[in-house]
């Protein structure tokens, strides 16, 4: 039984169009962004594709409008529908990219990352990064940093044992799901270190830490 | 523009998800099938039912081009019998089980880009069948709470008795709710509780209790947990035991 149903399944695998799954990882990249805590790479190749298709799709929308046939007005009320819908999605996950607590709230710790591994941002949001700096800078240095001595006007100093970079907190609790069984993480409960076994279909609450690598693998993704 | 919404979805962002799972319609109409961006869909021929996305399938309900057939778990025998296992008292810790999943289509490889086409796995909502007429009768699929509210709003004619469902929802709701909260009790720094079958709106529901908790007790207890670590670390090393110790008192004395 197992067996015809494995080859349904390899069967029924390329069956599903590209489009439907770049439509999926499109819904898990937003969801994954909405609920970390810190921020993930960024799908160059995902967001390439799906922007070239809504840009298709609008002249599409726009050819049809101007022939203006009264049996594709409806055609147009979906396509219009599902457009919006699309870009509310590639909106909301750029939105949740540069929000307060990920390029924004930690922009000096997301530099510093940008630097050790370039592909965490793009092109445009490291512009935008390095631009928001630069504007923060010299409004800090303009309004108060520059009358204070030499040596406290660094806005990203480490000496002293604490860091000034502000970090998101790793150790954060978050829903997640697995899609793969993924070997065991650990968790710290009251009575010490523990070890779980994520199993494929189950859901957890745990520290994003320890599940950051699956995510980044595909194995689990965020609820 | 940064967003200026809290981490964690909010509920009508949990609809919209919804929006994307599979339903069967029953056309009135005919209508070619269209090439959208979330892939072709299939042509319509009534009386022939197809297999649409919510969010199209009430589109064409409001304009009376079709009719919307319920998946068989959101009907008066499918939740009144999960609402018996949801109330069995030797279940009484767990949730009803969510439905079969289908074997992984990929392995994942550390050498993957983030989200690689080739080892991607799919999810709610876009597991084939799981709120379409060939879905599992006797188990809740993710977005249950979800898709019965829409369905109930938008299509309750296409219900044979919308009236029960409705408060079946409404019952199973309670139920799980009140699971959800004597779960809480378990809540403790180290973040490993176990959720399986929950729905996604009730994860936005407790999203923000359940984390707040949990990262709150994760705050008080940091300086316990790591004096824990260092001694597990020493006690590998077999190093004197003498501050171990020091932080029992440490301990004590707080």
């Amino acid at each position: 039984m197992e067996d015809i149903e494995d080859i349904l399944a390899s069967v029924s695998k390329p069956s599903i169009p590209q489009r439907t799954r770049d439509l999926q990882a499109l819904t898990r990249a937003w969801v994954n962004e909405r609920t970390s805590p810190e921020l993930l790479p960024y799908p160059v190749d995902l967001v390439e594709r799906v922007t070239d298709r809504i840009k298709t799709q609008i002249e599409t929308i726009e050819e049809m409008t101007g022939t203006m046939d009264p049996k594709s007005n409806f055609t147009l009320v979906i396509l219009q529908t599902e457009l919006e819908r699309f870009k509310f999605l590639v909106r909301s996950f750029l939105r949740a990219r540069i929000a307060k607590r990920k390029i924004d709230k930690y922009a000096l710790h997301c530099r510093q990352l940008a630097q050790t591994d370039p592909a965490i941002l793009s092109p445009l949001e490291q512009q935008y990064l390095q631009s928001h700096q630069a504007l923060l800078a010299s409004h800090y240095s303009a309004s108060f940093l520059s009358s204070f001595p030499q040596a406290l006007q660094k806005l990203d100093d480490t000496s002293g044992g604490i860091s000034m970079v502000d970090k998101p907190d790793e150790d954060s609790a978050v829903f997640c799901r697995v899609l793969r069984d993924a070997g065991s993480v650990e968790i710290q409960s009251e009575g010490g270190a523990a070890d779980v076994d994520l199993k494929r279909g189950d859901v957890w609450v745990l520290r994003w830490s320890a599940v950051k690598d699956s995510v980044v693998t595909g194995d689990v993704e965020l609820l | 523009m940064a967003l200026p919404l809290p981490p964690g979805l909010t509920p009508s962002e949990v609809g919209f998800l919804c929006e994307m799972e599979l339903v069967t319609v029953i056309p009135r109409q005919r209508l070619e099938g269209l090439e959208l961006l979330g892939g072709p869909t299939q042509s319509l021929n009534p009386p022939f039912p197809a297999p649409l996305p919510l969010w199209l399938a009430l589109l064409l309900k409001r304009q009376k081009r079709a009719n919307i057939s319920p998946p068989p778990w959101l009907s008066v025998e499918g939740l009144s019998s999960i609402l018996q296992f949801e109330t069995d008292n030797r279940t009484a810790e767990v949730f009803s089980p969510a439905p079969a999943l289908p074997q992984p289509t990929g392995f994942g490889s550390r050498h993957d880009a983030y989200l690689s086409q080739d080892s991607l796995e799919f999810s709610p909502p876009f597991l084939a069948d799981s709120s379409t007429t060939r879905s599992q009768s006797n188990a809740l699929p993710y977005h249950w709470l979800e898709l019965g509210h829409l369905l109930l709003t938008h299509a309750s004619d296409d219900f044979d008795d919308p009236d029960t469902v409705r408060r079946l929802l409404r019952d199973l709701r309670e139920v799980r709710m009140s699971k959800l909260r004597k779960g809480f009790k378990v809540l403790d720094a180290g973040a490993g509780v176990k959720m399986n079958g929950v729905g996604g709106m009730e994860v936005a529901e407790v999203r923000g209790f359940v984390g707040g908790i949990v990262d709150g007790l994760r705050k008080i207890n940091r300086s316990r947990e790591e004096s824990r670590k260092e001694r597990e670390a020493e006690e590998r090393e077999n190093g004197l035991g003498s501050s171990s110790y020091q932080d029992d008192e440490d301990d004590m004395q707080l």
